[in-house]
């Protein structure tokens, strides 16, 4: 296991295109959160799926962009036209799942992109620049190089369980508590134990010092970030300005 | 509070664990990293356990209680590591940042971390080793699990105006608003307090059954 905190490779390479700045990329989750969630937020979930879909593409993740298109168009049928085509109370039901939901999926479009391409490093500096304090800045890096260890750890525990035939929705339902016990102790236990070797390696290397550190490439707003605030604040106008098809 | 210490007998020195914890916000790199630590896997088994609710909303009903008494393991093995004030509501900080990123509405967070302040208040009220405390503070903490809903309630009209809802016709919208009234919210939060003093519960037993055992709490 890569126990090294600091020098994990960013899940984008290095050497790619030019990448939005960790601090747009967080403007862009915070404002698609606040637009989409907000009063009528279902106006904005058309350009929110844009812009991320958009992202997705800029990106070369075109599997999520497709997922999400797939995603939103599903939510929008069962939403909006199965009402009309079987007007009926489990189908109103299902119908205001959805309209919640939408908003969930453009939200959480955003906040992948900021998530896979971002390398804990670069998001430390990036709020280190913003002038975040240490300890918000220092535990979101944490987090985000974490994040993939306990996923392994879960889905390890997961294909264990499934080996002895002890995942499924009877074993599940039958007991509940004891399911629980079963998936949580040994995944937590597992990720403790990566994650002390993880919190070593990074108070060796000087993480969580009260020394301000200096940035290799300290983060800087370039050509993207105009870019996507243009297209962004374009999206936002003709959401505002142009009559919605969701409503 | 000062009545306790006075009537302790002069000639009994005050247990090291008695004592007031000192009032410090400075978190310590370990601090920071037991924090982060423990907010992914707090939000990975809250996911993990929420998401499979996803497919219905009667599924719903059974999960989402699972993963508010689910929720309790990892934070009481989260709690034997705090010992000063601070790292609670670093905690509803980083597992706030987490949910908004992962689609929640921003109110949502701001509610966690709110809830969080008062899990910390209790706390610190049980000077950070009390076994009850903690249980308590859990369940307050779990009241963050009303943030998700907040939209449907303020902007209540724009959700009953929903498609589905009009084809229903008037009537039904009313019935309907009278049904998932505010009683119903209040039921909800009762109902995420209870199950969050479950997952305390369930909590404490897991450390004594396994982690204590195990060195890790």
């Amino acid at each position: 296991m890569n126990t090294n905190l600091l020098t994990v490779r960013s899940p984008a390479g290095t050497t790619r295109a030019p990448r939005l700045d960790p601090r747009t990329k967080i403007l862009l989750v915070l404002l698609v959160s606040m637009v989409v969630t907000g009063p009528d937020g279902l106006r904005f979930v058309l350009p929110g799926l844009l812009l991320a879909a958009g992202l997705a593409l800029w990106e070369g993740a075109r599997r999520r962009a497709l997922v999400l298109c797939v995603a939103v168009a599903t939510m929008c049928v069962l939403g909006w036209l199965l009402p009309l085509w079987w007007p009926n109370p489990l189908t109103a039901i299902v119908s205001l799942t959805c309209t919640y939901l939408i908003r969930f999926t453009v939200a959480i479009g955003v906040g992948m992109h900021l998530v896979a391409t971002t390398s804990p490093t670069e998001l430390n500096a990036a709020l280190r620049a913003a002038r975040a304090p240490r300890a918000i800045s220092v535990t979101m890096a944490v987090m985000l190089r974490f994040f993939p260890v306990v996923a392994a750890e879960a889905a390890a525990v997961r294909d264990a369980l499934r080996l002895r035939g002890l995942t499924g929705v009877g074993a599940f339902l039958c007991h509940p508590v004891l399911s629980l016990e079963r998936f949580t102790v040994p995944m937590i236990a597992s990720s403790l134990r990566a994650g002390e070797d993880l919190a070593a390696s990074a108070i060796l290397r000087g993480l969580g010092s009260h020394r301000r550190p200096t940035a290799l490439h300290p983060p800087r707003f370039g050509r993207p970030d105009l870019v996507w605030a243009l297209l962004t604040a374009g999206l936002a106008t003709a959401a505002i300005v142009l009559p919605t098809p969701l409503t | 509070m000062s009545d306790d210490t006075l009537s302790v007998p002069t000639s009994t020195p005050p247990a090291p664990t008695a004592q007031r914890p000192r009032l410090t916000l400075t978190l310590s790199a370990r601090d920071l990293l037991n924090v982060a630590i423990f907010a992914v896997i707090y939000f990975v088994i809250v996911y993990a356990i929420a998401m499979l609710g996803i497919i219905s909303p009667p599924a719903m009903l059974l999960t989402l209680p699972l993963s508010v008494i689910a929720a309790g393991v990892p934070y009481m093995l989260f709690l034997t590591r705090v010992k000063h004030a601070g790292p609670v509501t670093l905690f509803a900080i980083a597992v706030g940042g987490l949910y908004l990123i992962s689609g929640h509405p921003w109110i949502s967070t701001l509610l966690t971390i709110g809830v969080a302040v008062v899990a910390e208040v209790i706390l610190w009220a049980g000077r950070y080793r009390s076994y009850w405390s903690a249980i308590l503070a859990h369940a307050v903490f779990s009241l963050w699990y009303i943030g998700p809903m907040l939209p449907l309630l303020m902007n209540r009209a724009e959700y009953l105006n929903s498609p589905g809802m009009r084809n229903m016709g008037q009537d039904y919208v009313d019935a309907f608003d009278q049904t998932v009234s505010v009683t119903a919210v209040w039921i909800y939060n009762a109902s995420t307090f209870v199950c969050g003093l479950l997952g305390g519960l369930l909590g404490a037993f897991l450390l004594k059954k396994h982690f204590t055992r195990a060195g890790l709490a």
